[in-house]
Order: C-alpha cells, then structure tokens, then sequence
C-alpha cells in the first residue's frame, strides 16, 4: 500500500508539476493535460513498438506482433540489462521530443485567444484524440491493447515494484529539480507576469503566443514522461478502458492536486500530489467496504468520482490559495534588501 | 433513418445544447463543461419514466424541461453563486463545472446501478432506436425534435421581445452593471439562464437516445460538438448557437458518412475529429464566429465590389 502511495505520488508530481507550469506558473488552463499523458502512450506503445517489430522482423500487426516483440525483448534483457536500459531511454526520448512538438501545435489555434477560449479548445483536442486512441486499434490497440516488454526484467521479480517505485521518484525528482530551476529564472518571472497581466506583458515587447507555445511544448514534453512510465509499469498500454488515458485521472486530478497544494508553487505541488495519492489508495482500499456495507448495485468508482469532484468544490469554495501559497519572488537584489 | 433525416435530428438536439450552453455563457461568462451531462441527466429521466411508468419518453419532454431546468438552477445556486460572489475568476468557475461534470458523472453512475437493479436490465447503456415510428417513411423523432426546435424559438423570441422579463434579460446580457443601475435584478436573469439551459439540454438529452447510444462517457464525447457548435456561432450569441448547431451536425454527419464510404467503416470514429476541425478553422479565420463576420463585405467581396 504504501508502495502504491509512492508510486502515484511519483506519477502526479510529474504531471503535476507541468501543469503547474502552465497553469499555475503561465496562467494556462490546459484542461487538455491527458493528452500530453497519452502522446507519452502513443510514444512508446505506436512508435517504438512499431520500431522494435521491425528491427526484430515481426510482420504481424500491432497489437499480436507487439506481444511477439515484446516477449523477446524480456527475455532478452534477462541477459543483457543494457539493452532494456537502452530501450527506456529511447522511449522517454522519443516521448519527450513528440510531446514538446505535439504541446507545441496543440496551443497554436488558441494561443492568441482569451483563457476560456484556451481551456475548451484544449480539452477539445484532448478529448477527441482519446477518443480516436479509445475507439481505432490501428494507433495503440484500443480495446485490444498493446503489450509492452519488460525492459528492467533483469530485476527479480520479487524486487521489481520496488525497483519501479525508486525509478518513479527518482524521475520526479528530476522533474522538480528543472521545474524549479526554470521557474527561478527570468523566464519562469515572464510567466507569472503573463498569468497577471498580458497587456503589460504585451506591452514590454514580449510576445504572448510563442511564450505561450514555449511554456505548452515544455509542459507537455515533461508530462508525456508519465505516459511513459505508466506504459513500463502497467507492461501493456490499454486505451479501450476509458479510465486509462481520460480526463479524470490525467486533467482533473493534476487540477485538483495544484488546487490542493498552492498554484504556482513546486513545493506546494508535491505536498498536494502526496495528499492525493495517500487519499486516493485509502479510498481505493476501502472503497469496496464502503459500497458492500452501503448494500447498493453500485460500482465504486462512482463513489470516488463523487468524493474528488466535491473536494474539489471545497477547495474552490474554502482555500482557493491552497495549503502553502505562492510566494513572492526572491531575486537578488531583494535578498540583498532583505540582509 | 436515412443520413439526411439522423443528420437533421442530431443537428436539432445540437442547436439545442449549444443554445442553452451559450445563454449561460452570456450571463455568466463562463463555458459550462458540464452541459453534456445536463443532456444525459434528461435521457435518464426518460428511460426512468419509461421503465418504471411506461410513459413513452415524447411524453417525458415537459418533465425532462421542468427537471433539468431545476437541476440547471440548483447548480447556479449551490456551486456557481457562491463563487462568483467570493470574486472567482473565469478559470476558478470552468474547474468547477469541471468539477461538476465528475460530480455528475459519478451520480449517474450510481443512479443507473440503483434503476438497473430495480428494473433488472443494466442501465448504464441504453437506445430509444426501438421505439422510432415511421410516419410516411418519416421518423417521428425527426418531426418531435424539431418541433421542439420551433417551439423553443417562438417562445424565446416571444419572452425576449414581447415581454418586460424579456427586455431585462437582454439588457443584462449586453451591460450587467448598468442595467443592475437600473433596476434589473441581474441575479435572477442569471439564475433564470441556468435554468433555461439545463431545461433545454435535458429535453435534447430525452431525444439523444434515440439517434445514438448513451453510454457513461457520452456526456464527455458531446460536448466537443456542443461547444464547436456554440464557438462556430461566436460563443456569446444565441442565434449563432442555433446555426453553429446545425453547421456542427450535418458536417460532422455527412463528413462523416463520406469518409466511411470511401475509407470504409473504421472513419465513423473519426466523427469527433470533424467538430474539433470546425473548432480550429473557426478560431484561426474568425476567432469571434460567424457572429464576428462582417458579411456586408463578405457580400461584397464575392460579388467582385
């Protein structure tokens, strides 16, 4: 359980953190975030796959011939760990690369445009694109799925979730060491000044639309990590289940762990993805006693969708700032002030 | 149901979505996203009267308007009201109708568990298709719904031109704070919005299952084609919304249709990618809609002036 706590912890504080980017950071409201999660699926699961069957000469279609691959490659990694390394790293490369670029172009009809205008085109390019994944096998499998090799099967099996886990924190360190960093600089100040006031922003000669598509092509660069990791965990990628790659988990929740947490702050981020995640497993632990004692026909995921939407009516209703809010900037020069 | 005849009804139930949808947005300034669950809130409250009651769901459209309409205002009063009263900006209002959507979602999660138990056939998936009747070789849907067009339109013409309720409520849509200065209870036209939104997506939601299947994410499939009907009509204007509807539904449609004719029957998933394209063709050339055009000099322009 506790295992489980991290592992998603890890997970949101990725996807958190480019959210908070975007929106905390950039005043963005990407409702559309699923998407960068699901371009990281597509990544490994559309291309590298694709790849690997025809490097190993497995003419059968995606979804049997990506089972084919997938078994020679873990029990090729078995023998040669640097392999199933070397595969990872292509992955997370190819995935970062297309959603920078996918982040990037996915802004572009909106850039110019107001917030409202931004959030429903984003979550319109989102949405139909899951749809596509959901209801198409010929991108990544849809009902069918893809299988994924096994690319740390050089691990014994009894180690292997805790070896993913310290994989998984370990990135989302990563993650917050060079979201910080980029926040810290003038650029990550742009920002903010973007979220205030455009027209001042405007009007110091800067330009809206390509901060913008920068702020967009990073965050979603990053976020398309997690697809990634979820594929390497989870060892098939499953866009049949609405659920899997959908706007609850991967948009609303990243909303509500910022919401949580503080906009426009990293530490707040990770305070609130932590939150969620423990709140998340317990509800997920006791959820089946809940609705067995309620002696209801009901399935439980119902009750937690109910229980996240209320929470987060709360936190818009009672502390809209968040647990820890955001701070001033401390440049230089005010520190030097300070002292 | 020939293409033509499931492209009308679709369009008809569109316009009627993206109407409700553009009223709130008006008065609220705020893109409701949870306007497609307000829509499968009605075909709920159809299947339910027809179930449990019998009452074939033509008869269920006054119920499924006075029921949505309450849920409409209720969703004014309890979630969005007090936001905006605390000074919440558009982004804080669209995460709670975010929020809302979840809410909802997981309400008729529970909702169609509990009425598939009661009336011992899962729910949580249903058509209508089996009670269309043939009038002429005329599906009686195509005639309800857009008879349901029509009378929305007469009477939204008749309140906001022939009465003083009317006149209010346009005033407050174009100038809030003045017309409050003068004497307009702005929070009721607000109210009065909410409630006429969700009464109009309910009773295009009772018709949906007739044209397609309702399934738990098909609230959070139409609202693409709801909001590129809503933006191709400029987002703030209510005859817009009606044409963007109709613009929206038949392209999606026929497109639709064409591409599966000639790519075969894997294009019909792509029926989505039609309304999204509408949405980024409408942005990048007129961002304001087909409202911001000027079409005097579009006349113009093409008669070679």
């Amino acid at each position: 359980m506790i295992l489980n706590i991290l592992f998603w912890f890890g997970l949101y504080v990725i996807v958190s953190l480019s959210l908070n980017l975007e929106y905390g950071y950039g005043g963005i409201p990407n409702f559309g975030k699923a998407l960068s999660v699901l371009v990281g699926a597509v990544a490994v699961g559309g291309i590298l796959i694709r790849l690997l069957m025809a490097i190993y000469g497995v003419h059968q279609g995606l979804v049997i011939g990506s089972s084919t691959v997938s078994g020679e490659i873990t029990s090729a990694v078995a023998k040669n760990p640097l392999l199933g390394v070397e595969v990872f790293l292509a992955s997370l490369i190819i995935a970062v690369v297309i959603g920078t670029i996918v982040g990037a172009v996915f802004i572009l009809p909106s850039a110019r445009l107001r917030e409202d205008y931004l959030a429903i085109t984003l979550l319109a390019i989102a949405e139909t694109f899951t749809m596509v994944c959901y209801y198409d096998p010929t991108i990544i499998g849809s009902y069918y799925g893809v299988s994924v090799p096994n690319v740390f099967a050089f691990v014994p099996s009894s180690e292997f979730y805790q070896f993913y886990v310290a994989l998984t924190l370990f990135m989302a360190f990563l993650v917050y060491v060079f979201v910080e960093r980029i926040t810290n600089t003038p650029y990550g100040r742009l920002l903010r000044a973007m979220r205030e006031n455009e027209d001042v922003v405007k009007a110091y000669g800067r330009d809206i639309m390509s901060v913008r598509m920068k702020t967009m092509a990073v965050g979603s660069g990053i976020a398309a990590i997690v697809g990634v990791l979820y594929a390497y965990y989870t060892l098939e990628i499953q866009p049949g289940s609405f659920m899997n790659y959908g706007r609850t988990l991967w948009t609303f929740f990243p909303f509500l762990i910022i919401l949580l947490g503080g906009a426009g702050n990293n530490r707040g981020v990770v305070l609130g993805s932590f939150i969620f995640a423990t709140l998340w497993e317990l509800v997920d632990f006791y959820k089946n006693s809940i609705v067995s004692a309620l002696h209801l026909p009901i399935e439980a995921v119902w009750l937690e969708y109910i229980l996240f939407g209320v929470l987060m009516l709360l936190i818009l209703f009672y502390k809209p700032e968040g647990l820890i809010p955001e701070r001033p900037i401390e440049t230089e020069p005010m520190k030097r002030l300070k002292s | 149901m020939s293409v033509l005849e499931g492209a009308l009804i679709y369009s008809n139930l569109l316009a009627l979505l993206a109407l409700g949808l553009t009223l709130t947005y008006i008065t609220t300034a705020v893109p409701n996203f949870a306007q497609g669950s307000f829509a499968v809130f009605g075909s709920y409250v159809a299947l339910t009267l027809w179930k449990l009651l019998g009452i074939h769901p033509y008869a269920s459209l006054p119920v499924a308007f006075v029921l949505g309409g309450l849920l409409g205002a209720v969703v004014y009063l309890v979630v969005l009201k007090p936001l905006i009263m605390r000074g919440a900006n558009v982004v804080t209002l669209m995460i709670a109708t975010l929020a809302l959507d979840l809410i909802l979602l997981g309400l008729r999660g529970i909702y169609s568990g509990i009425l598939g138990s009661v009336i011992g056939q899962p729910c949580e998936m249903f058509m209508f298709t089996y009670l269309v009747h043939y009038i002429d070789g005329i599906p009686d849907v195509l005639i309800v719904s857009t008879a349901v067009m029509i009378v929305t339109l007469v009477g939204l013409m008749f309140l906001l031109y022939r009465t003083k309720f009317g006149i209010a409520l346009r005033a407050s849509m174009e100038n809030p704070m003045l017309s409050e200065i003068m004497g307009v209870n702005v929070e009721r036209t607000r109210m009065f919005s909410w409630f006429l939104s969700g009464a109009l997506a309910s009773m295009a939601g009772v018709l949906l299952p007739f044209k397609q299947q309702i399934v738990p994410a098909t609230a959070e499939i139409i609202i693409v084609s709801i909001f590129a009907a809503s933006i191709v009509g400029g987002l703030s204007n209510i005859y817009g919304a009606i044409v963007g509807g109709y613009i929206v539904g038949m392209s999606e449609s026929f497109v639709t249709y064409l591409l599966s004719t000639v790519f075969g029957a894997g294009m019909l998933v792509y029926g989505k990618v039609v309304s999204l394209s509408i949405i980024v063709a409408t942005l990048l050339i007129t961002p304001k809609g087909l409202a911001g055009v000027n079409w005097r000099k579009v006349i113009g322009w093409s008669s070679g002036r």
